[in-house]
C-alpha cells in the first residue's frame, strides 16, 4: 500500500507525535508498504533526514496549547504539500493532529480520496477550532477514518467534531528500550522532558526533592531534556538525549519520575522507561492512570503534590523488592503498546478507510495531469497523453 | 441607484456561490455514505461467510437469516447473529477458525464506526436551514446510523476496540 503521512511539527525537534509519525513510518515500511512523510524541517542543511521524509519548509513559533508550538504554513509550504500529494499517488493519507493550523490541516484542504486522522491531543480546547468553528468543518468532514491515541483523546474528537474515534494507543518499540540494565552505587531518579516547560512538571519534582534526599541517603536526580535549568546541589543535568540514548538512561534509573501537571493525553515515556525495565512514579493524570493499571504497574501521586510525590519516591527507592515487582509488571503491561502490534491495527484501519473512501474522477486525472506538465522525462508525453486520453475517454463513456 | 444595484448583483452572485458549495457539499456527503455503506456491508457478508465456516447450526441459521436480510430488517438480523455467536462462543468445535470470525468482526468494528461518522455529517448538514428551505437534499432519505452490538464473543477477551 502506499501511505502518505503528514506531521504538523518539526521533524527535527523532539516531540510525541514526530517520535509517533517515525515510529509509524518504520514499522510500516518494516511491514512492505511503500511510505512518504510530509513534514516541516528547520534546519534542512543540518538535519540527518531519513529517506522517506519530504521537507515541507520551515516553521513560525507560535504560543499554543500552553506551550510553543512550531506550525508550518503558507503559500510555499502548500505549494509543496499539493507537490508531494500529486506525486506521491497514496493509497491512503494519514494526517496527525489536522486540527493545529499546521501542514496537516493544509494537507486535509487539498487532498481528496482516503484520509485517516489521528488525534493526540488531550486537550480540552483547541484553539483553531475556536475561533474558526464551524468553517474548518467542511476540510475535516473529508476525513474518512478517525484514530484517537487514548480514551482522553478520543474525547476531544467526540467534543469537538461531533463522531466517534477509534482508540490505538502510541505505539513503542520496546525491544529497543530492552537494554541491559547497569549496575550503579548511587539510588537514581530520572526526570525526561522538556525542563522549562511548566506542564512537564519539573518544578514539582523539584520541590519534593530536599525531602526524598533528607530519607534516601546518596540519592541522584538525572535531568534530561533540553531547556535551561539551574541544577541544585545533588541534581545532575544532562541536556537533550539523543533518540539513540534514551534506552540507557531510563535503564541506568531505579525510578522514573513523570510529574506533569496536565496536557498529557497518552505518556509515551512511561511505556518507554517501563519497557526499560524502570518502575514509575507518576502524577495521577488520566492518562497516566490508565497506562499505569490504575497504579497496579506504578505509583501513582496527586497532580502537583510536592509531599506526596517525595512520600513516593522515598518509599520506593528504599524498597528494592517493590522496584522488582513493579517492573515485572510494567514489563507486561507495555506489550500491548509494541509498535508491531498497534501497526496491524493501524493498517486494519488503512484498509477499511480505503474500502469506506468513495473513488473521485479527479484522482484518476491527476497524476497523468502532473506528468502533463512537464516534471518527467518530455519524450513520456505523448504515451501519458494516450493513456490520459483513454481515461477520459471511459469516464465519458461511463 | 447603480451602486445599489451593483451591490444586490454581487450579493445574489454571492448567495448562488453559497447555495451551490453547500449543495455540491452534501452530494459529496451523500457519496461518502453510499461508500461507507457498501464497506460496512462488505465486511457484514464477511463476518456471516466466516460464521458459516464455524460449522454451529444455530450460527449458520443466523448467519444466514443476515444473508438474506432486507435492508430494514439488517440491524436486528445482524445482532441476532452476534447474540448467537455469543452463545456459541464457549463451546465451539475443536479446531473452529475463530481467529477469521474475530478478524472479521474487529473489521465490522471498524467499518461501522465510519459509517456511522459519515452519517453524523450527512445528517449534520440537513439540519442546515438553508437545506431544508431549499431541499438541497431532494429525494434523498435521511442517513441512519448502523447500530449493532460489538462486545466480544467470550467473557474473558474484550472485544475488538473497546
Amino acid at each position: 500500500m502506499r501511505v502518505g503521512i503528514v506531521c504538523p511539527y518539526s521533524w527535527d525537534v523532539p516531540g510525541g507525535v514526530q517520535a509517533h509519525v517515525r515510529d509509524l513510518a518504520e514499522s510500516l515500511i518494516d511491514l512492505g508498504h511503500s511510505v512518504s512523510v510530509l513534514a516541516p524541517v528547520d534546519e534542512p542543511e543540518t538535519a540527518a533526514l531519513p529517506a522517506y521524509l519530504v521537507a515541507a519548509g520551515r516553521t513560525v513559533p507560535v504560543p499554543y496549547n500552553g506551550s510553543v508550538a512550531r506550525l508550518c504554513f503558507g503559500p510555499l509550504s502548500l505549494a509543496r504539500t499539493r507537490r508531494w500529494l500529486r506525486k506521491g499517488r497514496f493509497d491512503v493519507l494519514h494526517l496527525h493532529e489536522p486540527t493545529v493550523p499546521s501542514l496537516s490541516m493544509m494537507a486535509c484542504f487539498a487532498a481528496k480520496g482516503a484520509m485517516v486522522a489521528t488525534f493526540h491531543t488531550a486537550t480540552a480546547r483547541s484553539r483553531a477550532l475556536q475561533v474558526f468553528g464551524t468553517t474548518l468543518q467542511p476540510g475535516l468532514e473529508k476525513i474518512t477514518g478517525r484514530i484517537a491515541v487514548s480514551p482522553a483523546a478520543r474525547r476531544v474528537v467526540v467534543e469537538h467534531l461531533g463522531h466517534d474515534a477509534v482508540l490505538i494507543p502510541n505505539g513503542v518499540d520496546v525491544a529497543r528500550f530492552s537494554v541491559e540494565r547497569p549496575a550503579h552505587d548511587r539510588p537514581t531518579v530520572v526526570f525526561l522532558g522538556r525542563v522549562d516547560e511548566p506542564r512537564k512538571g519539573l518544578q514539582v519534582l523539584l520541590a519534593a526533592w530536599p525531602a526524598v534526599q533528607a530519607r534516601v541517603p546518596g540519592v541522584e536526580l538525572v535531568v534530561a531534556g533540553p531547556g535551561d535549568v539551574e541544577p541544585p546541589p545533588g541534581v545532575r543535568v544532562l541536556g537533550l538525549v539523543d533518540e539513540k540514548d534514551k534506552p540507557s538512561v531510563y535503564a541506568a534509573a531505579d525510578v522514573y519520575c513523570a510529574p506533569n501537571t496536565h496536557g498529557e493525553s497518552f505518556g509515551i515515556v512511561l511505556i518507554e522507561a517501563m519497557a526499560a525495565g524502570t518502575p514509575v512514579v507518576a502524577s495521577d493524570l488520566e492518562a497516566f492512570r490508565r497506562v499505569l493499571d490504575d497504579g497496579e504497574a506504578g505509583l501513582l501521586f496527586p497532580v502537583g503534590d510536592a509531599v506526596a510525590l517525595a512520600d513516593a519516591l522515598a518509599a520506593l527507592l528504599l524498597d528494592p523488592e517493590r522496584r522488582r515487582l513493579l517492573a515485572a509488571k510494567g514489563s507486561r503491561v507495555v506489550q500491548a503498546y509494541d509498535w508491531r502490534h498497534v501497526t496491524r491495527e493501524i493498517v486494519e484501519v488503512y484498509e477499511t478507510v480505503r474500502a469506506a473512501a468513495p473513488v473521485e474522477l479527479e484522482e484518476l486525472e491527476e497524476p497523468y495531469l502532473d506528468e502533463l506538465e512537464g516534471e518527467d522525462d518530455p519524450s513520456r508525453v505523448p504515451e501519458t497523453l494516450r493513456r490520459w486520453l483513454a481515461v477520459v475517454r471511459e469516464a465519458v463513456e461511463r | 441607484m447603480n451602486a445599489a444595484v451593483a451591490w444586490s448583483v454581487l450579493a445574489i452572485i454571492l448567495i448562488a456561490v453559497y447555495i451551490t458549495w453547500t449543495a455540491g457539499r452534501l452530494d459529496r456527503m451523500h457519496a461518502r455514505v453510499d461508500a461507507a455503506w457498501a464497506a460496512l456491508d462488505a465486511q457484514l457478508v464477511r463476518r456471516s461467510a466466516a460464521a458459516r465456516a464455524l460449522g454451529v447450526l444455530s450460527v449458520t441459521r443466523a448467519a444466514d437469516e443476515a444473508l438474506d436480510a432486507t435492508p430494514e430488517r439488517r440491524q436486528d438480523v445482524e445482532n441476532d447473529l452476534t447474540r448467537a455467536l455469543r452463545a456459541a462462543w464457549a463451546s465451539l468445535p475443536e479446531g473452529a477458525p475463530r481467529d477469521e470470525l474475530e478478524a472479521a468482526a474487529s473489521r465490522v468494528a471498524l467499518a461501522r464506526s465510519f459509517h456511522n461518522g459519515a452519517v453524523t455529517n450527512a445528517r449534520t448538514l440537513r439540519r442546515n436551514r438553508l437545506v431544508q428551505l431549499l431541499r438541497l437534499s431532494g429525494h434523498r432519505e435521511l442517513p441512519e446510523f448502523f447500530d449493532v452490538d460489538e462486545t466480544g464473543f467470550s467473557d474473558e477477551e474484550p472485544g475488538p476496540l473497546t
